[in-house]
């Protein structure tokens, strides 16, 4: 199948030149294009890479083995606000990403009850409690006046991160 | 906790020393002058230590967490106050043995602990029926009584005619305010007002489409102003204002033509005519007869009810056939 296709291409472009003597040589794509979907897998790789629950399930197992991390109701009939709900988790799970570097053990939760906006965090035991009760309050202050709204941050210690499978 | 299990006299010089009795600081003063190098033990200990953490590049010393708040929960303990409010659902304070997510082949859903499933989940552990008597109890002293002439729904709406009905909005978001929240609906029926014909009849006419037939009832809403307060007082005047001005009657009301008229009235309309024509026609020669005593007739009287039925409440079977019997004793047939 594929030297026939190669012989085809050969051919097209062997009629083509003689068709058009001074025009450059385009030839055609004939393998298939790479239809793979990428988004938020870890592909498998050799036993090695340890990979949590959150990882290891694939976009398509949302809603059937894996939760959603975020929850609000501007996702309903009737209710606006969605895009801006979606900006702002955006912004608070690189924010959390970035202030508590390297400790995230877990992606963030983001829940809203009302106005009150609650980032839940699963943290790995690397910096003294001192360091991670002033992040929290830090963050908790800057989100606020941020954002306009209170903001809790509801945090989670394990010793390391929670491993599901290996990959 | 490698330094305390190592430096037990030194726990104890700690113990005296440090007033909060926390770990944190047990250790950080234990970690100091094991640090500073006070005794020669202790300086052995603290190279090894290093040389242990060297990769790392850092001289902290892995402390262990405590044991978890489930560990020391009797069975009779107030729940209340381990949850008073809505919260995530946390390992360490939730005292069962729960497990969440698909199993990895061969083996069993991963437990509770840094389990994220169980944390986007929303729970209901601050809600038990202990916490709901709770809440009812101090909400108590904030109520009154139902009155208790008010035991029907036909008592009410005796009494309270008008119903305003309004909406709350419950959403997450930013803002809590809602702007559909100002809409205001006046329910009212008009059966229930002081109106008499004309004015029932005008009220009806002014209403427009506000009116439903089969219920009777007035619904006015208004939405033109940005308060809740305010629409509700600018329906309740609509309403007034709507009564008042059915009970008069303006000079231009005597122009009332019969196309403007609600119902069909038979006295003088064009069916009576005709049936006065017939009548008078079938009529012996010489005979004359007054039009009321014509009209008075029982036959006539049933041939005008089939009418007024016919035109008022449309066509159905029972009617077309109460109209061919009416028809028939006219005609004497």
């Amino acid at each position: 199948m594929a030297t026939s296709l190669v012989r085809q291409t050969k051919l097209l472009s062997i009629v083509s030149s003689q068709l058009n003597p001074a025009a450059c040589f385009r030839n055609i794509h004939c393998t298939a294009a790479c239809l793979k979907n990428r988004a938020a897998r870890i592909r498998e790789g050799k036993g090695d890479k340890s990979v949590t629950y959150e990882q290891a399930y694939h976009p398509h197992h949302i809603g059937h083995r894996k939760g959603w991390l975020s929850q609000h109701t501007s996702n309903l009939q009737g209710e606006d606000g969605a895009a801006e709900r979606v900006v702002e988790d955006v912004f608070i799970r690189r924010f959390m990403y970035g202030t508590f570097h390297g400790c995230l053990a877990d992606e963030v939760v983001i829940k809203r009850r009302g106005n009150l906006l609650v980032i839940c965090a699963v943290m790995i035991q690397k910096l003294l409690p001192s360091k991670f009760y002033f992040l929290i309050g830090y963050t908790e202050e800057l989100l606020s006046h941020f954002y306009k709204c209170p903001v809790k941050i509801e945090m989670q210690t394990v010793e390391e991160k929670v491993v599901y499978k290996y990959l | 906790m490698a330094a305390y299990i190592t430096h037990p006299a030194l726990s104890s010089l700690c113990k005296i020393n440090c007033n909060i009795n926390a770990i944190y600081s047990l250790i950080s003063f234990s970690r100091r002058i094991s640090i500073s190098s006070v005794l020669s033990t202790s300086a052995v200990t603290t190279e090894s230590e290093a040389a242990g953490q060297g990769v790392r590049g850092q001289r902290r010393s892995k402390r262990q967490a405590g044991e978890p708040r489930t560990e020391r929960m009797t069975v009779d303990q107030d729940w209340t106050a381990v949850y008073p409010t809505a919260a995530s659902f946390k390992p360490s304070t939730v005292p069962l043995p729960v497990r969440m997510g698909y199993p990895v082949k061969r083996g069993v859903p991963p437990a509770k602990k840094g389990n994220l499933e169980l944390i986007k989940i929303p729970n209901f552990l601050h809600l038990t029926p202990v916490a709901i008597k709770k809440h009812c109890e101090a909400l108590k002293q904030f109520c009154t009584e139902w009155p208790s002439a008010l035991d029907s729904d036909e008592k009410c709406m005796k009494h309270f005619p008008i119903q305003v009905q309004s909406k709350e909005f419950v959403s997450a978001g930013l803002s809590l305010k809602n702007p559909d929240a100002r809409i205001v609906t006046l329910k009212v029926k008009l059966s229930s007002l002081n109106l008499d014909d004309h004015a029932r009849k005008k009220m009806i006419k002014l209403g427009e489409e506000r009116y439903c037939k089969d219920t009777d009832t007035l619904t006015i809403t208004t939405d033109s102003c940005p308060l809740r307060q305010q629409n509700y007082d600018y329906a309740m005047y609509l309403l007034t204002v709507l009564y008042h001005e059915s009970w008069k009657t303006e000079a231009w009301e005597q122009e009332k033509t019969r196309a403007d008229m609600e119902e069909y009235e038979w006295e003088d309309s064009p069916s009576q005519k005709n049936v006065l024509d017939t009548l008078l026609r079938m009529r012996p020669l010489g005979a004359k007869d007054e039009v009321e005593e014509l009209l008075g007739q029982p036959a006539v009287q049933e041939y005008r009810d089939t009418m007024l039925r016919l035109k008022n409440e449309g066509e159905t079977e029972e009617n077309l056939h109460k109209y061919k019997e009416a028809v028939k004793k006219l005609f004497n047939i």
